[in-house]
């Protein structure tokens, strides 16, 4: 048995909840203990949403195990008489599932039409939320989804958006965007607002987008099983990734032009998927060739999350960047083969493959990147670290939930990447600046660092000093590997030091001392370690 | 529904509510006892409850956690928490290590009692506290832990008069209730819990237990049977009302007879824009967090019209004073959230004090609501804190007069597709 603080993936019923919340006409009935239905604050307060997320809790109380009554008959009558939903879906949680009841039987006797009930009933022991989520679209997809004609122009599903997705709502503008300049319609975007009359239709699309390696890759499998439709399965990450997603796109919808004699569809002149329709689709290309960025060439970032996002990133960094990968690592074990056979050559070492954010945070203390691409939980560790992050991958949390239009996927997105690449790390002809002349006059006050980014200066720029959130009150940097004592000479010569810089000058002069077996780090040492790291 | 009494209407319900377990407590108990470890006997679904709904995120170290049941714990006979607990000694090396059950081991029926016997040491006591979603609600698990605090808690000798107050709160407020009741000349043996586990109050028969929190009825009832102390009856120190029952009462226990009808009327002066706003305001309390009785209470005081108080737990002997000022409102027992919903719609309250799971749903269904949960992480208790409780309630109702229009078939649109 072991301790566990936080954890990456949520619960299966997490997983299930996220479907069905994504869907019109679909209600959940969890047959669970008091507070397990907490899921729904995470749609009320991440996704904010302003009506009541279809989830209703059948309470099972300890007295009514003890003298074997359910309220679940009851609780679904009462959920399809305030309701009325098209489908109501009955799905245990981790302790009702150790009762091994016959819920479809208890939930059949509230007197419901069966044909509206669908038991759900995963081991919650053994699946997690993506593999709940990607189970239960599955099955929906297979109950709905009927033969129908095609559209009578190209027309793609999207498949695989679901609520609590990584930056869900913008990604999908940006593939709505250029989907529509393509001249391509979106039959249907499941589970993300579809209804299950929308599932019906799903086989009249030409093909299928499928982009995350999560959720609606079964589907899709489906999809093409049974319907003989395409799929692409590509994330448009990147301007790269995004150009190869688009021509897979126009390959697969002209071969079945071709076949119905229907006009292909052309790729359109790439200023078409601009904003304005008169500029390159995305700055990325040419701001990766200015000499501003050359100094990105040695960057060394770290990558961390789900599947999707951490392939896409990566190979954006290293191929349209120029960055140097020094690790990557998933905390889904599941899909870790596939990780590490599409970033073949992307990596010095291993994958790193763990759900433990200990083992994490433990690589960036050692490795100390310039650049750490993780999930919230990085971030947090980040912040300990004083190491710059950027968020690329759930869990998120309320900073990941924003109002503008900050989407990962396609053109759109090769500029948000970029741009949070660019503010995160620490950069350009400043840097050179302030290594040269030490603090280059600004010292600032540690800890607080107080307001950076306000000592602007046209070049400048300052690193992101993020206050510390109110959910941290006391947030000490520590060293892991506990503190070793720094004469007074010492620890002046190390405050000439960039104060960006000066953590990790610190650990590593720690480090040098340790390995040439020196207790006390005096100016001497200092002066070594400084010699021996190459200035 | 069924009524439970002559003299006091409770509608009782089935509980098909929206609100959390009773692990919810360690989000604030964790931080009021500084040398204690939370360890909880539970699933990847506790770990994900706490770090979301909570919105817990971990600090370097923190001071609870979760010992993970996986799928090979299910068939062992015994939870083995010897290793967890060693860690936990190490890295922390907590007074106390309060050993929380969740659903799952207790459908496993886990021995909870011989386990934390057995891990217990003379150095590090392992405490069980049953906090299961099958039994509790949200804040009824701090009466859990605080008697699992009870046999650490020295005895007071027969003669030493004092009050200790019952329920955790910050250690402000804590100086704030001490500095009064010694103003009015009562002695204050302390608080249950204190901030540490070491400085637990002694607890003897001329005690007496004045509880400060409405969700702690059984450790009060507990410590009068084991140790003969006297449980303070009064309304919960909440509001000028509340908190001139509240001191007068208590003084009375000691002998001390004092009128504070000028301060409450003075307290009510203090805060007599905001009551201005509250009069008349039709006012619905969903079940939450279990302080809705003397929330209620104030807000009838303070003059607006309660259309419901719902709570998940009402014992009518230790909220009888609260009952009792509650006479002619409508009290539910474990209320029935769709049952709730369609009167909320056809009775339009001009506010809706709820659950963090509900708010924002009432708020696009055009209402005005309250976060329930933030009457349990705010100081409102006593004089002091009538100011902060008052504002509580009408900064929502404020706060929408100063917004513009909103009309919501535009500014809507599109923010929940999964909305008909």
């Amino acid at each position: 048995m072991r301790l566990a603080f936080w954890l990456y993936e949520g619960t299966a019923l997490h997983g299930v909840s996220r479907v069905t919340n994504s869907m019109k006409g679909v209600h959940t009935v969890y047959h669970a203990p008091q507070g397990d239905d907490y899921i729904t604050a995470t749609y009320t307060m991440l996704e904010r949403t302003p009506q009541f997320p279809k989830l209703s809790i059948s309470v099972v109380r300890g007295q009514d195990l003890a003298r074997g009554t359910s309220r679940l008959p009851n609780t679904v009558k009462q959920v399809e008489e305030h309701y009325n939903p098209e489908l109501i879906v009955v799905a245990p949680s981790c302790s009702t599932a150790l009762l091994q009841e016959d819920l479809g039987q208890m939930a059949r006797s509230s007197g419901v039409s069966p044909e509206k009930i669908m038991v759900y009933a995963v081991n919650p022991f053994r699946v997690s939320e993506n593999e709940a989520a990607e189970g239960l679209f599955t099955e929906l997809v297979k109950r709905y989804a009927a033969d129908c004609p095609k559209t009578e122009r190209p027309s793609v599903n999207l498949l695989g958006f679901t609520s609590l997705g990584f930056h869900l709502r913008s990604n999908l503008t940006s593939l709505r965007r250029m989907l529509t300049t393509l001249g391509v319609e979106v039959n249907v975007t499941a589970p993300w607002g579809a209804g299950i009359d929308d599932l019906k239709k799903l086989p009249a699309a030409w093909l299928n987008i499928a982009p995350f390696r999560e959720i609606g890759l079964n589907a899709a499998d489906y999809l093409k099983e049974t319907f003989s439709m395409p799929a692409i399965t590509l994330a448009p990450i990147g301007v790269q990734g995004t150009m190869s997603w688009l021509n897979s796109i126009i390959e697969e919808i002209n071969k079945i032009a071709a076949e119905r004699g229907v006009a292909p569809v052309c790729m359109p002149e790439l200023r078409k998927f601009s904003f304005d329709g008169q500029s390159a689709p995305s700055g990325v290309p040419w701001f990766a060739r200015t000499a501003d960025m050359e100094s990105f060439s040695n960057k060394r970032a770290f990558v961390f999350g789900d599947a999707t996002q951490v392939v896409g990133v990566t190979k954006f960094l290293k191929d349209e960047l120029g960055m140097q990968i020094i690790g990557a690592g998933t905390y889904l074990p599941s899909q870790a083969d596939w990780v590490r056979s599409q970033l073949e050559g992307y990596l010095p070492g291993e994958l790193m493959v763990t759900d433990k954010f200990q083992e994490v945070a433990q690589f960036i203390e050692e490795e100390m990147p310039e650049l750490v691409c993780g999930t919230q939980m990085e971030r947090h560790s980040c912040r300990k670290l004083d190491v710059p992050c950027m968020v690329i991958s759930t869990p998120t949390h309320i900073e990941n939930h924003l109002l503008g239009y900050y989407p990962f996927f396609g053109f759109d997105g090769s500029d948000i990447i970029a741009d949070r690449v660019y503010t995160s790390a620490k950069l350009g002809l400043e840097k050179h600046l302030i290594d040269f002349f030490g603090d280059a006059g600004l010292e600032y006050e540690e800890p607080g660092m107080a307001d950076v980014s306000s000592i602007g200066t046209p070049m400048s720029h300052a690193a992101e000093a993020v206050p510390p959130s109110p959910d941290e009150p006391s947030m000490q940097p520590q060293s892991l590997n506990g503190e070793m004592s720094w004469t007074g000479e010492a620890e002046k010569m190390l405050n000439k030091v960039p104060f960006f810089v000066r953590k990790k000058v610190r650990k590593n002069t720690e480090n040098f001392a340790r390995e040439i077996g020196e207790p006390v780090i005096s100016a001497e040492v200092f002066r070594k370690a400084k010699e021996h790291l190459g200035g | 529904m069924m009524p439970v009494s002559s003299d006091c209407q409770i509608l009782k319900e089935d509980n098909v509510t929206h609100s959390f377990c009773g692990l919810a407590c360690v989000g604030w108990l964790y931080q009021k006892i500084k040398d204690s470890f939370f360890l909880i006997l539970g699933t990847h679904t506790c770990a994900h409850f706490l770090q979301n709904a909570l919105g817990m995120m971990i600090f370097a170290k923190p001071r609870f956690g979760i010992a993970l049941i996986e799928e090979a714990d299910l068939s062992r006979a015994e939870p083995k928490l010897e290793e967890v607990i060693a860690e936990i000694k190490r890295d922390h090396n907590p007074s106390v290590i309060f050993l929380l059950s969740s659903c799952t081991p207790e459908v496993m029926k886990v021995d909870f009692k011989g386990l934390a016997h057995h891990l217990s040491s003379d150095t590090t006591p392992v405490l069980f506290v049953p906090a299961s979603g099958l039994v509790f609600n949200f804040t009824q698990a701090e009466d859990s832990v605080l008697q699992a605090l009870v046999p650490y808690c020295p005895e007071a000798p027969a003669g030493q008069k004092s009050v200790v107050f019952v329920g955790s709160v910050n250690d402000v407020t804590a100086d704030d209730l001490r500095a009064e009741a010694e103003e009015l000349g009562i002695p204050v043996g302390g608080f249950l819990p204190e901030s540490r586990f070491d400085k637990l109050p002694a607890i003897g028969p001329d005690t007496v237990l004045a509880p400060i929190q409405p969700y702690l009825s059984r450790v009060c009832s507990r410590l009068n049977r084991e140790r003969g102390s006297e449980v303070l009856t009064s309304l919960f120190p909440f509001g000028p009302d509340g908190t001139r029952a509240f001191w007068e009462d208590l003084a009375a226990m000691f002998g001390i007879k004092v009128d504070l009808a000028d301060r409450e009327k003075a307290a009510w002066e203090k805060i007599r824009k905001q009551t201005d706003l509250l009069k008349g305001k039709k006012i619905f309390l969903t079940a939450d967090t279990m302080m809705e009785l003397p929330l209620a209470r104030f807000l009838k005081h303070a003059g607006a019209e309660v259309v419901e108080c719902s709570s998940a737990y009402i014992n009518k002997k230790f909220h009888a004073r609260e009952l009792e000022a509650l006479d002619g409102v409508k009290v539910v027992e474990q209320p029935n959230f769709h049952r709730q919903l369609e009167e909320i719609r056809a009775t339009r309250p001009d506010m809706i004090v709820t659950s963090l799971m509900t708010a924002n749903p009432f708020v696009g269904n055009g209402f005005i609501v309250k976060w329930s949960m933030e009457f349990t992480l705010m100081s409102i208790h006593s004089w002091s804190g009538v100011f902060t409780l008052a504002n509580l309630f009408v900064s929502p109702l404020l706060r929408r007069q100063s917004l513009p229009e909103f009309d919501e078939s535009v500014w809507l649109e599109g923010m929940m597709p999964s909305a008909k």
